[in-house]
């Protein structure tokens, strides 16, 4: 600790919230959003899961050196890393596997145009790629390759039909805002249009609930 | 691999949500500060008080290491205001939510706690504070970070009395099945609170009468984390089920509307109301 730190501490003007709360803070907002709308979100682009992966490493290594000494003081610090851990473990794979799980109901949906797959990670591109592949392999291997070669694709859209799943962009969502905005919703019977007020908690389609969250002026809940 | 849940927090998912909500403690032993991966801990001195997320402040607890404060909402005058406005002064909505709270820049102005603008300088300790303190206008390297809960300090020792905060069942539940000892009169606290939970899950229930007519968006202001979380099966299906319903009829109001606004003029006088 230098004296920079001190005086950060107590200036109340620099309004101190340590980087590592604040990645804490964005990992449970980019938890809690993947878990409760219909389709997938846009990978966070500023590093914020390799900050927090390198973190998660680093504490293991702490942990690991810890675990050398028994003195009973440490130990107790160590219980509370352990827990601390635990918990940010968790989130992470919980975020991840959401994740997949998406991945895995739509392949073809997020692989289809450049605009979807810019929102899965590297990793996540090439797991959707490589399990897309191994299955239509299957599916040939076992059953298309009797059909015509015509209709051997996955992703026919003849008739104007497309083959593609894609998920429902109309699902209701739970949306708290953030700051004051125009809320406009589209209903069976009519459309609705509310001065929507911080704090407020809306349900809506989640078409209708996008462009609050992408500029930050709500989230999903 | 991939997640088995159903779409929405589940209950034990919120329970660990509410944890992260700090929460103020009395420590009985020294502990120096600990460094976490969400920042380092206060150093704890006895009798001072601090503020630690719930969590960790059950695990002190559970080792006697310190006493718990009860946030002053969970106070039994507290709770017994809260239900006479849930009852008699708006028996329709929830009660409000807490205020947003503020903090004190050094420099005499109140800014709301919520709001942190933030550097993103590449040099990583945040070294360029002053200069940005008061060019808030679209600086790249200034990103707006808006807090909400549970990173909110509504149950520390300071949040206000006669507001429930987004996260009350699942930490009053929490405080009383732990720390019973620390909150003042807990069987009178665990009886209003369940006359609360009552009064508001029926409110919840009721609010599903509004679903029905389809009016685009419905406004639950004051819902707490774990009602949603209860009926948030039954509220999304049934906004689904109307929606898919009512999809044809949708649609040929939506064509109607299309036609009308091509023949000039925003007629959208009739679907003003919710």
């Amino acid at each position: 600790m230098d004296i920079d730190d001190i005086l950060r501490e107590v200036d109340p003007a620099s309004q101190s919230i340590p980087a590592e709360t604040r990645d804490l803070q964005a990992l449970t907002r980019a938890w809690v959003a993947e878990r409760s709308s219909p389709e997938l979100l846009r990978w966070p682009a500023d590093g914020l899961f390799e900050r927090v992966n390198d973190r998660i490493k680093q504490q293991i290594e702490r942990v690991e050196e810890m675990t050398g000494d028994m003195d009973p003081k440490t130990n107790f610090a160590l219980i509370v890393i352990q827990t601390e851990l635990e918990r940010f473990k968790y989130l992470v794979r919980s975020y991840l596997r959401a994740r997949i799980a998406k991945i895995d109901q739509h392949t073809l949906h997020y692989l289809s145009s450049p605009d979807m797959r810019a929102r899965l990670s590297e990793t996540e591109q090439a797991y959707a790629t490589r399990h897309q592949a191994l299955l239509h392999n299957h599916y040939l291997s076992s059953f298309l390759s009797a059909f015509p070669p015509a209709l051997q694709n996955l992703n026919d859209s003849a008739g104007n039909i497309s083959m593609i799943d894609t998920p429902d962009t109309d699902t209701a969502v739970f949306i708290r805002l953030l700051k004051d905005s125009l809320v406009e919703g589209r209903g069976t019977d009519g459309d609705g249009i509310m001065d929507g007020k911080n704090g407020d908690i809306i349900i809506l389609r989640w078409s209708d609930a996008k462009p609050l969250v992408d500029s930050g002026r709500a989230e999903v809940i | 691999m991939a997640l088995p849940l159903p779409s929405g927090l589940v209950p034990a998912e919120v329970a660990f949500l509410c944890e992260m909500e700090m929460i103020t403690i009395v420590p009985r032993q020294r502990l120096e500060s600990i460094p976490m991966l969400s920042g380092n801990t206060p150093a704890l001195r006895p009798p001072r008080r601090a503020d630690l997320p719930l969590w960790l402040a059950l695990l002190l607890k559970k080792q006697r290491r310190a006493n718990i404060v009860p946030p002053p909402w969970l106070l039994p005058a507290s709770l017994q205001e809260i239900i006479h406005i849930e009852t008699n002064v708006d028996p329709q909505a929830f009660s409000p939510p807490p205020p947003p709270p503020m903090r004190s820049d050094g420099r005499g102005i109140a800014r709301p706690y919520a709001v942190t603008t933030t550097t993103t300088t590449s040099s990583g300790r945040g070294g360029g504070g002053y200069g940005n303190a008061n060019g808030r206008d679209e600086d790249p390297n200034t990103k707006e970070l808006i807090l909400a809960p549970p990173f909110l300090p509504s149950c520390t020792q300071d949040a206000p009395s006669g507001y429930l905060p987004y996260h009350w069942l699942e930490i009053a539940e929490t405080l009383l099945a732990h720390a019973a000892d620390d909150i003042p009169n807990a069987p009178e606290v665990r009886a209003l609170l369940r006359d609360l939970q009552e009064v508001r899950a029926a409110k919840m229930r009721g609010s599903t009468q509004h679903l029905e007519g389809g009016g685009g968006v419905l406004n639950l202001r004051g819902v707490g984390a774990m009602e949603l979380a209860e009926s948030r099966g039954f509220v999304l299906g049934v906004v689904d089920g109307v929606r898919k319903l009512g999809a044809s009829i949708e649609a040929s109001r939506r064509e109607e509307e299309l036609e009308r606004g091509d023949d000039g003029g925003d007629e959208s006088d009739d679907d003003m109301e919710l």
